[in-house]
């Protein structure tokens, strides 16, 4: 596939997870901060994110496995993800956080549980989705240095 | 001498492209020249977050200084450090944004104060307009919000 149609993929790629919810606007403030000085600002953020999305996950995981849940620990973490989603633009994922916020003040257990399955979920198809993204910035990053 | 047309259609797609990023990366980062240099303090104990707050405000050229937690935030500011601008979360480890916001306006700093916070209300935001930030939003830290301050900041 030639550089520009490869552009076009990753163009059209990125516009369908806007169009699924996916990502919102907040991505597209990312993507413009990525220059020359900052060449792969893009996959630094998403790994960055990636990593401590999943720890705080497991984290929340770990205390909802708990008798006697602390939810004002809980909340710490929902703070986090909550606000590290929607700087990233992960819309989806921010809106998944809001469920488990409101399950948490409620002190409700059980509302907690699922709202956090349906994080997980919503982070999986972020992260493939990302993973796909990423791919495709790396195609076109190794055509151009290859036509250079 | 007669201008030369790009040859080819591959030429113009990747100009078109570079020059489309361009005004895309204009459009949404809302450009403005800074006249004075503005230096800001970043207090997110997210790194993503506290990241991405960074590189936003390098974009404009402020420079910045970014901490993890309320109690490295009160130790700089209390080394002498100065700052036109601090971002500060409410939730925070060790020492939380609201209690360190009280401490930091207690050492007798008056720099304009963002609060920044993930899960907003009513209820947080009198709280830390209470504890003494001027300006309280929810994230994301975007350029309609900081533009604003920027310029006040510089005096445009």
């Amino acid at each position: 596939m030639d550089l520009a149609a490869l552009k076009t993929q990753l163009k059209n790629f990125v516009q369908s997870m806007f169009e699924e919810g996916v990502l919102d606007n907040q991505f597209s403030q990312i993507q413009a901060l990525q220059d020359s000085t900052n060449p792969n600002f893009v996959e630094e953020v998403i790994t960055l994110f990636c990593n401590d999305a999943e720890r705080i996950i497991n984290e929340i995981n770990r205390n909802l496995g708990y008798q006697n849940v602390d939810f004002s620990n809980l909340d710490s973490y929902v703070h986090q993800l909550k606000g590290s989603s929607s700087s990233i633009g992960a819309n989806r994922l921010k809106l998944a956080c809001a469920n488990l916020r409101q399950a948490s003040d409620e002190r409700n257990k059980e509302g907690c549980l699922q709202a956090l399955q349906l994080i997980t979920c919503e982070y999986c198809l972020l992260r493939r989705k990302f993973q796909a993204l990423l791919h495709l910035e790396r195609s076109i990053v190794e055509l151009e240095t290859n036509q250079k | 001498m007669t201008p030369t047309l790009p040859s080819g259609d591959q030429a113009s797609d990747q100009d078109n492209w570079d020059n489309g990023r361009l005004a895309h990366k204009r459009q949404l980062l809302t450009e403005i020249i800074l006249r004075n240099r503005l230096t800001a303090l970043v207090v997110d104990g997210d790194t993503t977050c506290r990241v991405l707050e960074q590189l936003l405000f390098h974009s404009y050229g402020v420079q910045t200084q970014g901490v993890d937690n309320g109690r490295d935030a009160i130790a700089l500011i209390a080394s002498g450090v100065k700052f036109n601008l601090i971002i500060i979360d409410m939730i925070l480890s060790v020492l939380n944004g609201l209690e360190a916001t009280r401490q930091i306006r207690d050492m007798g700093v008056h720099c304009k104060m963002l609060g920044v916070t993930a899960c907003s209300g009513e209820s947080e935001r009198q709280a830390f307009l209470a504890a003494g930030v001027d300006v309280f939003i929810e994230k994301p830290l975007d350029p309609e919000h900081l533009v604003p301050i920027l310029r006040e900041l510089d005096g445009q």
